[in-house]
């Protein structure tokens, strides 16, 4: 047990409320005076050279204020990582991809925008196009940008320990290859962006995004807007899963068709065109060998990976990084090799997606422990138990392991699941599998080179004592971080969490990075802990001053204020508060002095009150090339059992029951860790069974919709035994750390070990349609 | 998402409807539920001038016991109703499922029986419940009006023998002998919102509780480029005495009527194989149902 | 053309000129600033614009505006009554079945749905009516939760 008042408990969200009645403002809900709609044409055709583009009938439609091209736009280069800036706002001299942005309208109405697009006329060259990633990297593909040969656009090469030595010393090495498809995050909010660019020279932009950092830094550089000028408001965002990590086209168009036309400028993408943007999961193909000893002892893995990138970057570096780098763990190994690269297609753009990276490679290593496991004759738990890292250890790629609760998550779930009387004694077409995972508490690094803080946030007092305003930068896009930060406010400052109020997801409150690496409650809960350390500490020294009694004796729980544990002679404050407030029906009252009153006492003698915090990770990770990518100040881990049953005469497949144990550090709010591992879980199971987005021979998306790309629904996901493991973080605040993305690295690979349980096939190539697993029994009835 | 441009026309009686349909010519299309035809505005693939709304039209939202021995479906009763509808579940089971199983709860509120069977899509769920029951589907111009057996009205993809001035008014059933039992699976990826890969309909008559099968009609969806009648199956089935051998048998024989096609939804080979399995375990389904039946 | 329409939302009637192509979603949150109905697909394929039309949940992307004329539509912005929550808006809030809250309305509405028709709702009652509604956060379960304790709030088995 603790003595968190507010923490470490089931709070109602703050935003819930809002949300329920429909209140919640979402970017596609705001509409102001004399708003302009716009609308992006996009090619149609997946490589070709633009030979002359002609906007002089859109023009003239009337209701149209303006047509942009690159023209206007200019040709500022801009991306995820400064090192691959390989986009343009508009294409200008070719187009890369189905769905790659020429030109932009605002008009007066939706349907006369989109009745322009209809009038711009563009010559296209068609040019050969390469949509397969190893195609891609053939001699002779077409080339996609010149300044990348061969289509590759980012390769990595690392090595720790000698890796074939250590292959050479094993008992025993398996190999396994996987392949999945691409997917898509499928939010259910499109893409949407109102900008208004006013008198002042000032933009603001009202967008569905995860990064507003980001997108500000973004947008003031393809804009050549002083970034001090522009200003980024998230308002609520229906849902983000890493796609809407980045600057977007639509956030760039609105931006410069209102610096053009002086007036409010909205988008929303369809949900057609969410897919043509896409920036979500890659397409992998991973190749592995692990090597271990007769006993079960992990000893070396070799790691390759291709990835499909589509035409253009996005965060596509990182990811290449992390198909290696997140393998490191939570395993002990002596040496690990991996060789990675990322080819261009013509397709639309791979970016980041929940487990960012890893959780390809996480599901063919975690089936390749099983493959072992089974050879050598172990039990697949026990495996897992005699390799896993503890807290303390670090990865052979340096990755520090400062807590780590894989041993409890594995028993917990071995416990929960009844694993030992289900292993190996369920009937055919019945299994159980189970697998590992691990994931970084936030980025170690920014994106850009930069010595910034990761996040500052500002707690401000109101005068007259009763709410402590948290000002943060940080986004909301549904995992619960305004909630998260205003429980750790009002732990922190002594006070009832409903005294507590944020206001977030804006770049005039707080530099902060956004939500992506599963950064924010360890990151953005440093500062906020830090700012109310500060607010409380300056509350605490005016008091102590008043009362002339030592700061350090002083204490804030609940909202009311003790004086060595004791209440203190508190009497001439009371007095004056209440005298200052007559008429008020909520005077102070009780044995304690509140907080209110030490607040509003604090304001009178030093005006506004204002605590500051900060937030940097310190120094983290190797000093190897890409050693950056991976380095988080800590680490969540998680470990999931799942049950299946097979329909062996038509493939189709069931998930009964899911048991999830997930190390968080100190769980904020233990019902947001549940909601973040439960959504992973569903997430997994739609990418591990019906996910994948399909494309035609000429680049086309076949399925944009959610009626054809399927994610799970009520019917499709079974009840998740949730068990929350706490590990306490030193680098966390109050020793918390994430939940929302490391969630998801086991799902896959649980389902896919339970089906081989259930079938005794193997299935190596996602999603595991009922026609591939049929197809596969056909396949291995004919064999034996 | 945007709608194109059209007239919306709300006629108030059946002849109105009729006539406006006659006078507009090709280019008005009936709108019921709408969930399937707005869906295809919004994408382009059609656009009408006008809709001819059915909302207001008295009489083809009910499903009416006919006195003698049947059933009359309006063609705008929801997929909602058929699937609670009590009389449907217990004497025409296949449609009340295929009922329940089209979309989702939101679709089933608007989705009607007649514009699934007009759509003439392959894959569409109604089709084969209707096939299995042998419904006779009448059809209305302003000048005239025909009968046609819903085994005939199925032309291909998106086509059926309806005229553009003819409206779908009614779907007539005759209820099953005693000791029927009917079956209807879907094959999709997920447990909702799915457009089946396959489907089968089983209507299976017994003499007697232990008696030979008397009675059979199967019929597969998603397997052609009409939903088809299994015949050749149908009179294997004829006469013989129920059991697991005998329906896989027929499940094997029904494949020959198929020609499914490869999509991104799913192969030939593996649609053949599922029409075997699907077809024999409806079989199986319908003859537990008929060993259930009750007057 | 615009015709005029007349109907009753959320209990107040409503008397407008809409355009013939104008769709239900459009009308809610565009002429009449009812933005709590989400637009998710436009399709049917997501249930994000669910609202409750003469008793029944629909999606209101497939349905006409013009359709609505003399209909009743209930929107998630007439669910609470008196600056007091519906059960199943507390519900949702109280037991976590809100994250990004998007699906929310739909969510809620179709639930409400359910329960008018099913007071004392089975869960795959209640997984069956919530099909037709996506939502990518939660994996359901909470939301199942809150519509089961909602129900039995409501039907008065159980304090709220």
């Amino acid at each position: 047990m603790n003595d968190f008042r507010v923490l470490n408990t089931r709070a109602p969200r703050v935003d819930a409320a809002a949300k329920a009645t429909g209140q919640a403002k979402y970017a596609d809900d705001f509409k102001m005076p004399g708003m302009l709609y716009a609308a992006i044409l996009q090619s149609p055709v997946a490589h070709a050279r633009i030979l002359h583009i002609d906007t002089s009938k859109a023009k003239k439609l009337a209701g149209v204020e303006n047509v942009v091209t690159s023209k206007e736009a200019g040709l500022i280069r801009y991306g995820v990582s400064p090192a691959r800036y390989d986009e343009t706002i508009f294409a200008h001299d070719k187009v890369r991809y189905v769905g790659d942005e020429i030109a932009a309208v605002a008009a007066t109405s939706m349907e006369i925008a989109q009745e322009a697009l209809s009038l711009i006329k563009v010559d296209y060259e068609e040019i050969p196009a390469v949509f397969d990633m190893f195609e891609a990297t053939k001699d002779g593909a077409p080339q996609i940008h010149d300044e990348f040969p061969g289509n590759i656009n980012a390769e990595v090469h690392q090595e720790f320990g000698d890796t074939e030595a250590a292959l050479k010393s094993c008992d025993l090495v398996v190999d396994h290859t996987f392949l999945n498809k691409r997917q898509d995050a499928a939010f259910i909010e499109p893409h949407s962006c109102v900008a208004v660019f006013d008198h002042a020279g000032k933009l603001t932009l009202y967008t569905s995004t995860q990064v507003p950092h980001y997108v500000m830094r973004t947008v003031a550089m393809t804009l050549q807007i002083p970034v001090g000028n522009v200003r980024v408001i998230k308002p609520y965002v229906g849902g983000g899963f890493g796609p809407k990590c980045e600057a977007t086209p639509l956030e760039m168009s609105c931006g410069l068709l209102s610096k053009i036309t002086g007036k409010p400028v909205k988008m929303t993408y369809s949900r057609e065109q969410v897919f043509l943007h896409s920036r979500a999961r890659h397409q992998f193909y991973a190749e592995m060998s692990l090597g271990v000893m007769n006993d079960g002892t992990m000893v070396a893995l070799k790691n390759k990976a291709v990835l499909d990138g589509g035409a253009y970057t996005s965060f596509g570096i990182a990811t290449v990084y992390y198909s290696g780098s997140l393998l490191g763990g939570p395993y002990k190994l002596k040496a690990m090799k991996y060789d990675g690269h990322r080819a261009y297609t013509n397709k639309p753009a791979c970016g980041a997606q929940r487990g960012h990276g890893g959780v390809a490679h996480r599901a063919c290593f975690e089936q390749l422990i099983d493959m072992t496991a089974e050879k050598i004759g172990m039990d697949p738990v026990e495996m897992r138990l005699k390799n896993i890292m503890t807290a303390g250890d670090m990865t052979v790629n340096e990755l520090d392991m400062s807590s780590l609760g894989m041993k409890e998550c594995i028993e917990a779930i071995r416990e929960g699941s009844d694993w030992n009387n289900k292993k190996g004694k369920l009937p055919k077409g019945k299994g159980i599998g189970m697998a590992c995972g691990f994931f970084v508490s936030g980025a170690g690094y920014p994106i850009y080179r930069s010595d910034t803080y990761h996040s500052t946030v500002v707690i401000k007092m109101s005068e007259d004592g009763g709410v402590a305003n948290l000002l943060t930068g940080s986004a909301e896009i549904g995992q619960g971080s305004d909630t998260a930060m205003a429980m750790i406010a009002a732990e922190t400052l002594g006070i009832p969490l409903e005294n507590v109020r944020v206001y977030s997801g804006d770049t005039d409150y707080s530099v902060d990075l956004g939500a992506y690496s599963s950064r924010q409650t360890l990151m953005t809960g440093h500062a906020t802990k830090e700012a109310a350390e500060d607010l409380r500490d300056k509350i605490a020294g005016f008091l102590a001053e008043e009362m002339n009694v030592e700061k350090s004796g002083i204490t804030f729980v609940d909202g009311i204020v003790k004086f060595d544990d004791a209440p203190g002679n508190f009497e001439k404050i009371r007095t004056s508060y209440i005298k200052e407030h007559r008429g008020w029906t909520d005077q102070p009252s009780g044995e304690f002095l509140t907080f209110r009153e030490a607040a509003r006492l604090a304001f009178l003698k030093g005006g506004t009150l204002v605590g500051t915090g900060k937030y940097k990770p310190h120094r983290l990770g190797g000093s190897y090339k890409g050693a950056a990518v991976g380095t988080s100040p800590a680490y969540g881990c998680s470990a999931q059992i799942v049950e299946v049953s097979v329909d062996l005469e038509t493939g189709q497949i069931t998930v009964d029951k899911m048991t999830d144990a997930h190390d968080c550090g100190l769980a904020i709010n233990k019902m947001s860790v549940e909601g973040q591992m439960q959504g992973s879980l569903s997430m997994g199971l739609g990418e591990c069974l019906f996910e994948e987005v399909k494309f035609d021979s000429r680049g086309r998306v076949l399925n944009p919709s959610l009626g054809e790309y399927k994610i799970p629904t009520a019917l499709d996901m079974p009840n998740v035994r949730s068990i929350i493991v706490e590990s306490n973080e030193p680098n966390g605040p109050y020793g918390a750390k994430e939940v929302g993305e490391g969630a998801i690295m086991p799902t896959i690979p649980a389902i896919l070990n339970a089906i081989y349980d259930a079938t005794g096939v193997r299935i190596n190539e996602l999603p595991v349609t009922s026609e591939k697993l049929f197809m596969a029994l056909v396949e291995k009835n004919r064999i034996v | 998402m945007l709608l194109p441009n059209f007239e919306y026309i709300e006629p108030t009686t059946l002849e109105e409807a009729l006539r406006l349909l006659s006078d507009m010519g090709g280019n008005a299309r009936v709108i019921a539920g709408g969930t399937d035809l707005l869906v295809r505005m919004k994408l382009k693939i059609e656009k009408p001038s006008q809709l001819i709304s059915l909302r207001k039209v008295p009489g083809l939202n009910q499903v009416i016991k006919r006195e003698t021995h049947g059933v009359s479906i309006g063609p705008a009763v929801t997929a909602a109703d058929l699937a609670r509808n009590e009389f449907i579940r217990d004497k025409f089971a296949p449609l009340a499922t295929a009922a329940g199983k089209l979309g989702a709860p939101v679709i089933r509120n608007r989705a009607t029986i007649g514009g699934n069977l007009v759509n003439g899509r392959p894959a569409a769920d109604f089709p084969p419940a209707c096939m299995v029951f042998d419904a006779i589907l009448k059809l209305k111009s302003a000048t005239n009006e025909r009968e046609i057996l819903v085994g005939e009205f199925f032309r291909g993809p998106g086509e059926t023998i309806i005229e553009p001035n003819e409206l779908l008014v009614g779907i007539f059933m005759e209820t099953p002998a005693p000791w029927t039992g009917g079956s209807y699976i879907k094959l999709g990826a997920r447990k909702a919102l799915e457009i089946s890969m396959v489907n089968v309909a089983v209507m299976l008559t017994l003499q007697e509780p232990l008696g030979p099968i008397v009675d059979v009609k199967i019929a597969l969806g998603a397997v052609a480029p009409t939903p088809v009648r299994a015949f050749a199956a149908e009179q294997y089935l004829m006469g013989r005495h129920p059991s697991e051998k005998v329906f896989s048998e027929a499940g094997a024989i029904g494949v020959g009527m198929c020609h499914p096609i490869t999509d991104h939804r799913g192969t030939m080979e593996y649609r053949c194989l599922m029409i075997e399995t699907l077809t024999s375990r409806a079989l199986n389904l319908a003859y537990q149902n008929a060993l259930a039946w009750k007057p | 053309m615009k015709k005029i329409i007349r109907l009753t939302v959320n209990g107040e009637p409503v008397e407008a000129a809409v355009a013939q192509n104008q769709t239900l979603v459009q009308f809610l949150r565009e002429d009449l600033g009812l933005t709590g109905t989400k637009h998710g697909c436009g399709l049917g394929d997501c249930g994000a614009c669910t609202v409750i039309l003469d008793g029944k949940a629909v999606n209101s992307c497939l349905v006409l505006a013009i359709q609505a004329n003399g209909s009743e539509v209930l929107t998630i912005e007439g669910l609470a009554e008196n600056g007091k929550l519906h059960p199943l808006q507390q519900a949702f809030v109280d037991k976590g079945a809100i994250q990004c809250g998007f699906c929310t309305p739909g969510m809620i509405l179709s639930a409400k749905a359910l329960l008018e028709e099913k007071p004392n709702p089975t869960e795959l009652e209640i997984r069956t009516a919530l099909s037709g509604n996506l939502c990518r956060c939660t994996g359901y379960q909470k939301i199942v939760e809150a519509i089961d304790d909602a129900a039995k709030v409501m039907s008065g088995r159980e304090e709220s």
